[in-house]
């Protein structure tokens, strides 16, 4: 069979001494940055690609490749462990995995991550080895209008994200689209709520928001009361999962796969929507609602899962059509063209070696990523014994160092003092900032391919209904919004009816 | 007892981040430590910065990704590329300009050095007189493509097409001031009719729709185009430049199908703030002549679909006569389009 | 039915009411467009509106039915020395370079704890100088100069 020929030939590229080497640099590389706040796979990667210019070139895009995926990886730790994700993915996995932590199961959260990643690899590998081309195609499918009703659905979905009342879960999410509207408008080259300032045309960073309304309103949270806070600490329990949450993640695990490898095809942002629609599926269909939020493992398996499956097949659109779908594939489209390859849907056939040989790199990839970290949990764990004044100045600090090294722009440390204080108030009040940052990240999405699409329709909002893929998603966000709001509304009748009483 | 044991927990946790670090950085060092201190004394001595004004991975960036290394080895120095992006390359060229003239903060722009004064209100900086130029680099050649299955046949057709469509066609663009937003504009001007535009956010997602059929057309550098060319996957009526690309002999120039008022390509120039030693300028002029002879330089622009401008064009005076004529066309053709981006 | 108020709800309500408020008003000053060719105003006007909508419901709903939460004690000295170490990296990291402005913020970063003793944060800085000066600098080529042009270099 054709596929196995080609298995075979990948496989064999993959597995040659200097190939398995730098995957392994890739993958170790990219969970180090993954763990620091901060810096982030782009960056490494672009701090990396001149280096790879004397490798082979299936050397370079396997090493390359590590990096994103290792740093997929790299950044559930921190979410984890401190709170402090540093992609939106990583910010759903911080709801449970952070709580999981504080009592005392940062292990068994740490161990799901890393399995259920692993299990999302190895079928997300298969995917594209598969079915790469068709799905491809499919992709192609997705218009602006599609994308708006997409994005619609997504940011209704991440109402779930929130343990409190969905009026302030959507009142989090609309403030984040909001806030994704600073910046220069690609449209008319107008910048908005900039203040004169340059810096500010490329809007604010997602890492400063992230680090403001996650770590630095954290800390203050854990400084109002010193004398009473016990450290996290003293009660590691075990270090794996129970036999219980063995049995709870398995099917979070394959849920999240298949949704996240179905997501991450889509070269319009498809991968950011991964997680936390896994999370809200988790939440909407399991038993035990009350726990997510409190440390529910389902709430760490399935978006981790889904995370990986879609950072694998978000590769799709790049390989086979020569399509960038994420920054560090803009540069691998780079480190192709370095290489004298011209990216585009020749790749397949023109160099099946580099094609078959970067998809088998990634399973093993995703091996050498397990063997990795799963000895490192402990290690993980035990900094959670840090005590926490050498903590928290660590995590501010080395939050500035790499908040700034993003661009070299002051603006986006500011932002930082900005974000840590408005998240602290907006917690207290309890607002969660989770569905602010997927407002924020998906924000722009919607209002580019929401002008998009009407500019191409010629001003006709008919197109988002006429369009058969974008209507059938726009119903699941109307039935969606129902689903998440009419309990709450019944709920508050039952308190209101109980008082009466 | 716990105290002090919790704190080396914390020394040995810092320790072994540090290590791994370390041993990533030897990892990644090991490709280029070679190039380091060649040259006894004088420029360089230290690292030379250039800085891209665009984001890593895309054409610019890799143009000078492909000269950085040959003139580093002819230098004798390091050369590290830093992406400073923002507000159409503006943030890092204004960086640039601000920048300590003593030859080791270089800047990369290509055709937005021209445009940005007719584009900006405010830019901050004069491209004419806050810098000195090094010399011009390459000149990308423009394709002008369409979704496969779009009717025009040639660019004449497409021409006719689009006057006679003209509220229904839609032309892509990867934002204001990108050179695929320049082009549009000239062609136009060139064709003497004013479409819709569909902006994008770089021309990775612009090119991802033309390539699904959910837009008509765009004009775009070789850089982006010619590998979807030459699979099939888009449709291509015209080179904007004098004569034929290599990579893409079937492609007939706009001379040659009947448009030569559309003439266009996406230089790229070499810069340092003003007041830069004029022997370092030059030590970096004579470092680029060296980087546009080198064979596998040539090779690899050419399968961009480019070329090494020739070594007269990579001198100072050059580039100033360029930038100076190319400052007064665009400025005119932006006035008429009534564009402005501030 | 007894009213119940919330103190955190108005507040939370009265922020987002402010910030889609001020939102509205700045994109007032930009071109608004038309369905065709929306400007840049349009978007940031409607979602302005909508969070200020949604803060105003919040608002109503916190003086009558409120959700009971204790807002708790506020670490002042927490958020002043916090605010003050992230602006002071941002304001002088280019001029100072690299070392002396970490270390300058790891110093006051201490100090947020009100249970610091002088040792224990002198320690902390220098560690952390050394060990964020061996992570970003040394380990990963971060190009910020160590010592910067402020100091003389």
């Amino acid at each position: 069979m054709e596929l196995f020929d080609n298995l075979a030939l990948g496989f064999s590229t993959a597995l040659l001494v200097q190939n398995v080497l730098y995957c392994f640099v890739g993958v170790l590389l990219g969970t180090a940055v993954g763990v620091l706040p901060g810096i982030g796979p782009t960056a490494t990667v672009a701090m990396l690609l001149p280096i790879t210019f004397s490798f082979e070139p299936v050397t370079a895009l396997i090493m390359l490749a590590g990096i994103y995926y290792g740093a997929q990886y790299g950044g559930s730790t921190t979410a984890i462990l401190i709170n402090l994700p540093g992609e939106s993915s990583a910010a759903v996995t911080a709801l449970d995995g952070h709580e999981m932590a504080r009592q005392g199961r940062a292990g068994a959260a740490l161990a799901a991550a890393a399995v259920g990643s692993f299990i999302a690899g190895t079928v997300a590998t298969v995917a594209l080895a598969v079915a790469a081309p068709p799905l491809a195609r499919v992709a192609l499918q997705f218009g602006p209008a599609e994308y708006f009703s997409l994005v619609l659905l997504g940011l209704i979905v991440s109402i779930a994200l929130a343990r409190g009342t969905a009026l302030k879960a959507l009142a989090m999410i609309f403030l984040g689209v909001l806030l994704g509207t600073v910046g220069q408008d690609i449209y008319t080259g107008t910048p908005r709520f900039v203040f004169d300032e340059r810096e500010l045309y490329g809007g604010i960073d997602f890492v400063s928001v992230a680090v403001g309304m996650f770590g630095v309103a954290e800390i203050l949270r854990n400084l109002e009361n010193e004398q009473t806070r016990t450290a996290i600490v003293s009660k590691v329990k075990n270090l794996w999962p129970t036999r219980e949450d063995r049995r709870r993640i398995v099917g979070p695990i394959l849920r999240g796969t298949g949704l996240g490898a179905a997501l991450g095809v889509l070269p319009g942002g498809g991968h950011v929507l991964a997680s936390f629609t896994s999370y809200a599926v988790e939440k909407r269909i399991s038993k035990r609602q009350q726990e997510f939020g409190h440390g529910a493992i389902e709430g760490v398996a399935g978006p981790e899962s889904a995370n990986n499956a879609a950072a694998q097949t978000s590769f799709i659109p790049l390989l086979t059509l020569g399509l960038p779908a994420h920054p560090v594939m803009a540069l691998m489209v780079g480190a192709f063209i370095v290489h004298g390859i011209t990216p585009g849907p020749n790749v397949i056939v023109d160099e099946p070696e580099l094609f078959w040989g970067l998809i088998a790199s990634m399973w093993i990839g995703n091996v050498l990523l397990v063997l990795l970290n799963l000895p490192l949990i402990g290690m993980w764990v035990r900094m959670l014994r840090i005590p926490y004044q050498v903590l928290f100045p660590m995590i501010i600090l080395f939050a500035s160092i790499g908040t700034y090294s993003l661009g070299f722009n002051a603006y986006d440390v500011y932002a930082i003092v900005f974000f840590g204080i408005l998240g602290y108030i907006l917690i207290k009040c309890g607002c969660e900032p989770a569905p602010l940052l997927l407002g924020f990240v998906l924000g722009p999405l919607l209002e580019e391919n929401l002008r998009r699409a009407l500019i191409i329709s010629r001003g006709d909002a008919s197109v988002f209904v006429t369009r058969p893929i974008s209507a059938v998603l726009l119903v699941l966000a109307v039935a969606a919004l129902a689903v998440t709001v009419l309990p709450a509304i019944r709920k508050r009748r039952e308190i209101v009816f109980s008082e009466e009483e | 007892m716990r105290t002090p044991s919790r704190y080396r927990v914390a020394a040995r946790m810092i320790a072994a981040i540090g290590v791994v670090s370390l041993v990533a950085a030897c990892a990644g060092n090991g490709g280029t430590a070679g190039n380091g201190g060649a040259t006894g004394g004088g420029y360089p001595d230290q690292n030379i910065t250039f800085v891209v004004p665009f984001s890593a991975g895309g054409p610019t960036d890799t143009v000078t990704r492909l000269i950085a290394e040959p003139m580093a080895a002819k230098l004798g120095g390091k050369i590290v590329v830093q992406n400073v992006e923002g507000a159409g390359g503006t943030v890092g060229a204004g960086e640039v300009a601000r920048a300590q003239p003593d030859g080791y903060t270089v800047l990369m722009h290509h055709i937005g050095m021209s445009t940005a004064p007719a584009l900006y209100q405010n830019l901050g900086y004069k491209p004419l007189e806050d810098f000195e130029m090094v010399g011009l680099v390459t000149e990308v050649p423009m394709t002008v493509v369409a979704r496969k299955d779009f009717a025009p046949a040639t660019l004449k057709d497409l021409v006719t097409h689009v006057k006679a469509n003209a509220n229904k066609v839609t032309l892509a663009n990867a934002g204001i001031g990108a050179a695929s937003h320049l082009c549009g504009l000239l062609f136009q001007t060139a064709a003497g009719v004013k479409l819709q535009e569909v902006p994008y956010e770089g021309t990775g997602p612009a090119l991802t729709d033309l390539v699904g059929g959910q837009v008509d057309f765009m004009c775009d550098q070789t850089t982006n185009t010619s590998g979807q060319i030459s699979a099939g996957e888009v449709k291509a009526y015209a080179v904007t430049t004098p004569e034929r690309v290599k990579s893409l002999p079937d492609v007939p120039t706009t001379t040659e199908a009947g448009l030569p008022q559309l003439q266009v390509s996406v230089w790229h120039g070499l810069y340092v703030p003003k007041g830069t030693p004029q022997d370092v300028v030059q030590k970096l002029s004579e470092a680029l002549k060296t980087a546009l002879a080198d064979q596998k330089v040539i090779d690899q622009m050419a399968k961009l679909g480019t070329a090494p401008v020739p070594a007269e064009s990579a001198t100072p005076q050059a580039h100033r006569a360029k930038l100076q004529e190319q400052i007064g066309t665009w400025a005119r053709v932006i006035a008429d389009a009534g564009v402005k981006a501030s | 039915m007894e009213r119940r108020r919330s103190f955190p709800d108005v507040l939370a309500g009265g922020i987002f009411v402010l910030i889609g408020g001020a939102f509205v008003v700045g994109s007032l000053g930009y071109e608004l467009g038309t369905p065709l060719r929306m400007g840049p105003g349009a978007f940031p006007l409607l979602v302005g509106a909508i969070v200020a909508a949604l803060g105003l419901a919040i608002v109503v709903k916190g003086l009558i039915v409120g959700e009971a939460i204790s807002f708790g004690p506020i670490p002042w000295r927490a958020v002043a020395v916090i605010v003050v170490a992230v602006l002071f990296f941002g304001f002088t990291v280019r001029g100072l370079g690299f070392v002396p402005t970490s270390a300058v913020t790891a110093l006051l970063t201490t100090l947020a704890s009100s249970r610091v003793r002088l040792v224990t944060a002198l320690a902390v800085t220098a560690g952390l100088t050394v060990a964020s000066t061996l992570i970003f600098v040394v380990g990963l080529q971060l190009r910020i100069p160590l010592l910067g042009p402020w100091l003389g270099f």
